[in-house]
């Protein structure tokens, strides 16, 4: 019942659909995470219109579905001239989706640092931004970092979406060779699998990451420790 | 104008329905030790925060040396703000729950004020850092992680990092109001040693043991308004008003020589 | 080209047909995913098997991790190879009930777990078990207590879909399409489709704030 010989075939070109895959991911942290962080510190801003277009941003593009985001930048870009090729407007897209996420998330993150961080930094006479680049922004970096992954790993999946402006990502990919052989079952589960595999991959990292930092934390007891974890004193 | 060191006008700040400052004017002369007490919410903390501006207040003034930390009325301009950060940085401030950034070690805590608000070149800030380090005590710990030091040691640390900046007047919230007893008097030696160098320090405070025997002036403050003002021996063994007599028979002072 | 929006405008009646396609879609598949989420999270807590556990967990890892697009094309190209030709909109609305009860059971187990212990214990002591005990006592509770992440699941289930439009369901997403290639705006006809999908969803997240307080007088804490 189940063609093996499918598996063989074709697993190759499926692998280059999923490298590109995993390029697109790749290029879309690469350009979402920054603009996140400057939605999120957008959003926070007291410029009243810089709040309302980074809060507007964040809201249009949480509350419509990726396809039919990706649609229009696939026929809106050309308006204004940039001719680009699908692989580039499926990283426009993507990155602009997640970054709408990832504002959230980093907003969150740097609301978790205990105000009185805030108001030392402050009271010592550094401007806001100071106090952010010095004090927020390093610790929002280890409260953020789970989510930021998760979303990322939420990225993968909506990548899947970009075959509908014939991206030849993992999907696409998926579909040409579902056309060419008409076995539906072997392609999907393979192309499943592959998605799965790079899904768990990632997840597990970052759980062993997650527990390493939580023993680093730990240890150390208050009052009569010397024992120290890094030993430089190298100041940035 | 003024030529007082540090001046309070008419300060008035409300939060909700609740007016933590009620026209509160005080004027404080260099090297003055003062301290404040009185029971919570009646407005130490806000006083303290709006010396710095850190909470503006509704209303109101403050002048340090002359020069305007802040006016309710104006708005601020990007010079008026550069001004309002170098005047902060004159004003060493120290939280109750310390505050100390957890993501930098204890060198770096005192290191990085000085490198990136008063612009030191790192050689220097390194040494002076080092310098005050030891004079708090902490010079075995300069490599330690703000999470591995006791609450004395945090505050300490950052008693430290104000000192790096040389301020010229010290605000403490409740400098000790968060450490095990045991751990209190190791931050008064700090306290002290500042006091006998002269250091104008506010401090809002429980230890009127500490501020007997250090204090130049005593403030018992209560529902936004200052209620008494003088010498701490006399306020605490002369009380004058009900309020206060009822704040210290609550603390149940039978003797507060210590 | 310049932005005409009258060509957003006459799109917009049949659009508007395409909305209420969407939201049977998205109505019909959440109601089906939270009532297979319940009777799964029932049977984990009562069973206690380890072969369901099991195959629960595979299931919801593989719902999980991989691509919802994924899921549909396995449901519509993969059921016919079994003999089963259900169409596209019965597939559509399978693989969409599958994907999101795997989330919705996650999100119950979540709930369940904020349900005191002390109330199984209540209940058996007062005589109360199986169907009672779940219908009047542990269940309400569970699903107050899960109000906000359900809610953001029916929005997820309302962008999802979208994506039934490649399986060609006549939803939203579909009719768009169909417009646009017939008269050549797919710029003025995809922002209105933007437009609407944007108040659907943006009104069933505020909605979350309405129903926790309709709800928050039957929270004895």
């Amino acid at each position: 019942m189940l063609e093996y010989q499918i598996f063989f075939d074709y697993a190759p070109i499926l692998l280059i659909g999923f490298w590109l895959t995993i390029k697109i991911v790749v290029c879309a942290i690469a350009l979402g995470i920054p603009l996140g962080l400057f939605l999120a510190l957008g959003r926070r801003s007291n410029f009243v219109i810089i709040s309302f277009l980074s809060t507007s941003f964040i809201e249009l593009f949480r509350n419509t579905p990726f396809i039919i985001q990706v649609f229009l930048f696939y026929y809106v870009l050309p308006f204004y001239g940039l001719r680009l090729s699908a692989e580039y407007i499926g990283v426009l897209a993507l990155a602009a989706f997640g970054s709408a996420y990832f504002a959230e998330i980093i907003r969150a993150g740097i609301d978790a640092v205990p105000k009185g961080q805030l108001d030392s930094a402050r009271a010592i006479g550094m401007t806001d931004w100071q106090a952010m680049r010095n004090v927020i922004l390093p610790q929002t970096l280890s409260i953020v970092i789970p989510p930021l992954t998760n979303q990322t790993l939420t990225l993968i999946k909506e990548s899947a979406i970009l075959s509908t402006i014939t991206v030849h990502e993992l999907t696409m990919t998926g579909l040409m060779v579902q056309g060419e052989t008409f076995r539906p079952f072997e392609v999907f589960i393979m192309v499943a699998l592959l998605y799965w595999a790079l899904n768990e991959t990632i997840a597990t990292i970052m759980r062993k990451f997650e527990q390493n930092t939580k023993k680093n934390r730990k240890a150390g007891s208050i009052g009569n420790s010397s024992t120290t974890l890094k030993k430089s004193t190298s100041i940035k | 104008m003024t030529s007082n060191f540090l001046e309070l006008k008419g300060l008035y700040k409300t939060f909700d329905n609740i007016t933590a400052l009620n026209n509160v004017s005080l004027n404080v002369s260099k090297g003055e030790v003062i301290f404040i007490i009185g029971p919570s919410g009646c407005g130490k903390s806000t006083l303290l925060r709006a010396v710095n501006w850190l909470t503006p207040p509704d209303k109101g003034e403050v002048w340090l040396e002359g020069k305007l930390v802040g006016s309710s009325s104006s708005k601020l301009t990007i010079k008026e703000a550069k001004l309002l950060n170098n005047l902060r940085a004159k004003m060493g401030m120290v939280f109750q729950q310390f505050n100390v950034w957890p993501h930098l070690n204890v060198l770096e805590n005192v290191v990085r004020p000085q490198l990136v608000v008063a612009k030191r070149n790192k050689a220097n800030a390194e040494s002076k850092a080092l310098k005050i380090l030891d004079e708090v005590s902490l010079h075995n710990k300069i490599d330690e992680w703000p999470d591995h030091l006791s609450g004395g040691q945090k505050q300490r640390l950052a008693i430290a990092r104000a000192l790096a900046m040389d301020p010229i007047l010290m605000l403490l919230d409740e400098p000790t109001s968060a450490l095990d007893p045991e751990l209190v008097g190791e931050v008064l030696i700090v306290l002290k040693r500042l006091v006998n160098n002269g250091m104008t320090m506010l401090i809002v405070t429980h230890e009127l043991g500490f501020a007997s025997e250090f204090g130049d002036r005593l403030l018992f403050m209560d529902g936004g308004e200052i209620i008494e003002e003088g010498s701490p021996k006399k306020i605490l063994t002369m009380p004058k008003t009900k309020r206060l007599k009822m704040f210290l028979k609550k603390l149940d002072i039978t003797s507060f020589k210590h | 080209m310049k932005f005409d929006i009258s060509y957003t405008f006459d799109a917009i009646p049949r659009l508007l047909e395409g909305a209420f396609v969407t939201l049977q879609v998205a109505i019909l598949g959440f109601t089906l995913s939270v009532l297979l989420a319940t009777t799964i999270t029932v049977a984990r807590t009562s069973l206690n098997s380890k072969i369901f556990n099991s195959i629960l967990a595979f299931y919801i890892s593989f719902i999980r991790g991989t691509p919802i697009l994924v899921q549909i094309f396995l449901v519509y190209y993969v059921l016919p190879v079994f003999g089963l030709n259900l169409g596209p909109f019965t597939a559509g609305i399978i693989a969409i009930t599958l994907n999101s009860a795997a989330f919705v059971t996650e999100i119950l187990r979540g709930g369940l777990a904020s349900v005191p212990i002390g109330q199984f214990e209540a209940a058996k002591s007062l005589g109360i078990s199986g169907y009672a005990l779940w219908r009047k006592i542990i269940l309400p509770q569970t699903f107050i207590t899960s109000i906000p992440p359900l809610v953001n699941e029916f929005t997820m289930v309302l962008k999802a879909t979208a994506l039934l439009s490649m399986i060609t369901v006549v939803e939203l997403m579909r009719v768009s399409q169909q417009i646009y290639s017939a008269n050549y705006h797919p710029v003025e006809v995809l922002s209105g489709t933007f437009v609407i999908y944007f108040l659907m969803c943006f009104v069933v997240s505020r909605s979350s704030v309405f129903l926790e307080n309709r709800f928050i007088v039957k929270r004895a804490r």
